[in-house]
C-alpha cells in the first residue's frame, strides 16, 4: 500500500534516507505526544496507558511471584508478602494481576485493530463508492449494530469455542460496525470537497486518492475511536472471561473475576483487586481518547458546558 | 403519521430477515457435523441421525434449506433443547418475564435518577458540583456491570448481611401475599440496584449533554428574559425539551435489556433469558443458543421500532419532515 521506493534511495542502500525518515516520524510522533499531553484529559491518559503498557512488558520481572505456582495458603488476605492476598488455590494475586495486564492490553489492541481494519475496509469501499455498495454494506453494519455487542460475541464464542486469536476476531466482529460508520461518514463528506475533486479531474488513480488524498484527513476522529474501541474491548472481554468463556490458556482480569465469583463471601480481594485493574485501563483508555478528541477538534472541546442558568 | 409508520416497518421486517439469514450463514460455518452441532455433546444414534437429517433436510441444496428454516421459524420452530428436553421457544417464554421484572425495575429507578444527575449537573452554578458529577460519570462509565454486582454483593450481602445474595427467591417459600411480595423485592433489590447505576450513569451523561444544547436555544433566552424564575425554566422548558433524546436512547437500551442483561443475571442467578444463553453455550446446546439470540435480536429490533413510532407521535417535527 506504501508508495514504492524512489530508485535514488534504492541505490544508496536506503541507509541515509531511512535514517531521515525515521527521524521525521520521532519527531512527527514527539510533537504529536506532546500536544496530546498539553491537552486536559490526554495527559492522565497516557500516563496510565503507558504504565500498563511497561506493566505488561515487564510482567516477569515485577511479579513477586510465579502468577501459576501455589505460594501460599488459599484465599490469605492482604500482607506484606502478598499485598493483593493469595487467591482460592494459593497463588499470589498480585502476580496474577500483573500478568493479566498483558491480556487485556493485547486483546485491547490486536481487536481496535482489527476492527480498524475491516470497519476502515467496509466504510473506505461504502463512502467512496457509494450506490448498491454503500446499500449492501451500510445495511450489514446496520444489522450487526442493532445486535447488542455481548450477545454477538457470545453467539460466536457459543459456536466457535474461544482462542485468543477466535476472540480478537470475535469482538472485533462486534464492535466493527462503530468504526465503519464513522469511517464512512468521513469519507463521504471529503469526498465532496474540492481537493477531491481536484485530484479526480486530474485523473489520479483511485487507489491514490483514497490513501493520500482523503484518508489523511479523515483521521484524527477516526483515532479517537481506535482508542475508544480498545476500551470496549477490554470490557467485552473481561465481560468474557467473567463468564469463564475466555481463552482457558491465558490470565486475564475477567477470568479471575470469574473464579472470583465463588469466593465473595470467604476472599473478597478476589474480587476487588482485578476489577480495580480493569477500570483503571478502561479510564486511561476513556482519558486519551477525550485527549485525541480534543486534538482532533479543537473547537468542540472549548465549547463548554453554557452555565447560563 | 400512518405513512411513517408504514415506511418504519417496512424498514424492521428485512432487517429481521437479514438477522436470520446471518444467523443461518454462521450455523453453516460451525466446525464439525451439522447434527452433531444441533445435538450438542451428545453421541447421536444412527436412526436419529437420519430422522433429523430428513427433517431437516439436510442433504438438501443450500437454497432450499434456507426455506426450510425460514418456514420453520414462521410456525413458531425456534429450535428445540436437546439438553433440557424441551422447545426452545418454551423456554424462552418461560424466561421472558423474568428478566422483564429486572429490566423494569433498573430502568424505573435508573433513568429517571439519571436524568435527574444530568440536570443538575448541566445546571448547577457551582462548578464543583458539575465537576464531582462529570468525575463519577466517567468512573462509573468504566466499571463493568457485573463487577459492581459483585462488590454490591460483597457490601450489602456478606458483610452487612442485609440482602440475599443471589436467585430470585428462597427454595422452599411460606409466605403468601404481601410478605411475598417482600421476600421477593430483597431478592430484586440488589441486581435491580446494579442495573439501576448502570443506567444511570449512562442517562446522566446523556441528559448532561443534552440540557446544555437545550440552554443554548432561543426559547430559552426567551424565557429568561420574560422574568420567569429559574425553576420554572427548568421544569417546564429544560426538562421537557431535554429528555425526549434521552428517552428515546434508553428506550433502545431497553430493547436490549430484554436479552437479558447476560452479566449481571450470571452474577445474581437471576434465572433469565440472558441466563438461559450462557447457560447454554456452557452445555454446547446449539438449538438453545440459535433460538435465544433469534428472540433477543427481534426483541431489540420490535423495541426499536416502538421507541421510534413513539417518538413520532410525541414529537411533530418527525411526522412533518417525513
Amino acid at each position: 500500500m506504501t508508495s514504492p521506493p524512489t530508485p535514488d534511495s534504492v541505490a544508496e542502500g536506503g541507509h541515509r534516507p531511512l535514517g531521515g525518515i525515521a527521524r521525521a516520524l520521532s519527531a512527527k510522533a514527539y510533537r504529536f505526544l506532546r500536544a496530546l499531553a498539553g491537552t486536559r484529559y490526554g495527559l492522565p491518559g497516557l500516563i496510565i496507558i503507558s504504565a500498563l503498557a511497561l506493566i505488561a512488558l515487564a510482567a516477569p520481572w515485577l511479579a513477586p511471584y510465579n502468577p501459576l505456582r501455589q505460594v501460599d495458603t488459599s484465599a490469605a488476605p492482604s500482607s506484606w508478602q502478598h499485598p493483593m492476598g493469595t487467591d482460592n488455590i494459593g497463588r499470589d494475586l498480585l502476580s496474577l494481576v500483573i500478568y493479566g495486564t498483558r491480556a487485556s492490553l493485547a486483546i485491547g489492541f490486536c481487536t481496535a485493530l482489527a476492527a480498524l481494519f475491516v470497519g476502515g475496509l467496509v466504510g473506505i469501499t461504502a463512502g467512496y463508492w457509494r450506490g448498491a455498495t454503500e446499500a449492501v454494506l451500510m445495511r450489514l453494519a446496520e444489522l450487526f449494530q442493532t445486535l447488542p455487542v455481548i450477545i454477538v460475541a457470545l453467539f460466536a464464542i457459543g459456536l466457535f469455542g474461544a482462542s485468543f486469536w477466535l476472540l480478537v476476531g470475535t469482538v472485533a466482529l462486534a464492535i466493527w460496525p462503530l468504526e465503519a460508520r464513522l469511517i464512512f461518514g468521513q469519507f463521504v463528506s471529503l469526498r465532496e470537497r474540492e481537493f477531491v475533486a481536484a485530484a479526480i479531474v486530474a485523473d489520479l488513480p483511485y487507489r491514490h486518492i483514497i490513501l493520500r488524498e482523503i484518508l489523511p484527513n479523515a483521521l484524527p476522529p477516526i483515532i479517537v475511536q481506535v482508542a475508544l474501541d480498545a476500551s470496549l474491548a477490554i470490557l467485552i472481554e473481561s465481560g468474557l472471561g467473567f463468564l469463564g468463556l475466555s481463552d482457558p490458556n491465558m490470565i486475564s482480569w475477567g477470568q479471575l473475576l470469574f473464579t472470583a465469583q465463588d469466593f465473595l463471601s470467604t476472599a473478597w480481594w478476589m474480587s476487588v483487586f482485578p476489577g480495580l485493574a480493569i477500570c483503571i485501563a478502561v479510564i486511561g483508555l476513556n482519558l486519551l481518547a477525550d485527549g485525541l478528541n480534543e486534538l482532533a477538534n479543537p473547537r468542540a472541546a472549548q465549547a463548554s458546558p453554557g452555565l447560563v442558568l | 403519521m400512518f405513512r411513517f409508520a408504514i415506511n418504519r416497518i417496512a424498514q424492521a421486517i428485512p432487517l429481521m430477515i437479514l438477522v436470520v439469514l446471518l444467523v443461518f450463514t454462521m450455523l453453516q460455518f460451525t466446525p464439525g457435523d451439522p447434527v452433531q452441532a444441533m445435538v450438542g455433546q451428545y453421541p447421536v444414534p444412527h436412526e436419529f441421525r437420519a430422522a433429523i437429517e430428513k427433517r431437516y433436510h439436510l442433504n438438501d441444496p443450500l437454497p432450499s434449506r434456507l426455506i426450510q428454516y425460514f418456514g420453520n421459524l414462521l410456525h413458531g420452530d425456534v429450535g428445540y433443547s436437546f439438553q433440557l428436553q424441551r422447545p426452545v421457544l418454551d423456554l424462552v417464554l418461560e424466561r421472558a418475564p423474568r428478566t422483564l421484572l429486572l429490566a423494569g425495575a433498573g430502568f424505573l429507578i435508573g433513568v429517571p435518577l439519571g436524568i435527574a444527575i444530568g440536570v443538575v449537573s448541566a445546571t448547577t452554578s457551582r462548578r464543583s458540583v458539575d465537576r464531582l458529577w462529570t468525575t463519577a460519570t466517567l468512573i462509573a462509565y468504566a466499571i463493568p456491570g457485573f463487577w459492581l454486582g459483585q462488590l454490591l454483593v460483597i457490601i450489602f450481602a456478606m458483610h452487612l448481611g442485609w440482602l440475599p445474595t443471589q436467585g430470585m427467591g428462597p427454595l422452599i417459600s411460606r409466605t403468601t401475599g404481601f410478605a411475598w411480595l417482600l421476600e421477593r423485592a430483597r431478592y430484586l433489590a440488589l441486581p435491580a440496584a446494579t442495573y439501576a447505576i448502570y443506567e444511570a450513569t449512562r442517562a446522566a451523561k446523556l441528559m448532561r449533554a443534552s440540557v446544555v444544547e437545550t440552554l443554548g436555544q432561543g426559547y430559552i433566552i426567551t424565557a429568561k428574559a420574560k422574568g420567569l424564575s429559574r425553576r420554572a425554566i427548568i421544569w417546564r422548558h429544560v426538562l421537557r425539551n431535554s429528555s425526549l433524546p434521552v428517552v428515546t436512547v434508553m428506550g433502545y437500551a431497553f430493547g436490549v435489556a430484554m436479552g437479558g442483561a447476560v452479566l449481571i443475571e450470571t452474577v445474581f442467578s437471576w434465572p433469565g433469558i440472558g441466563l438461559l444463553l450462557i447457560d447454554a453455550i456452557r452445555a454446547r446446546d446449539n438449538q438453545t443458543i440459535v433460538g435465544v439470540v433469534l428472540f433477543i435480536s427481534f426483541a431489540v429490533i420490535v423495541m426499536n421500532l416502538i421507541v421510534d413510532l413513539l417518538y413520532c407521535a410525541l414529537d411533530p417535527r418527525i411526522r412533518m419532515g417525513k
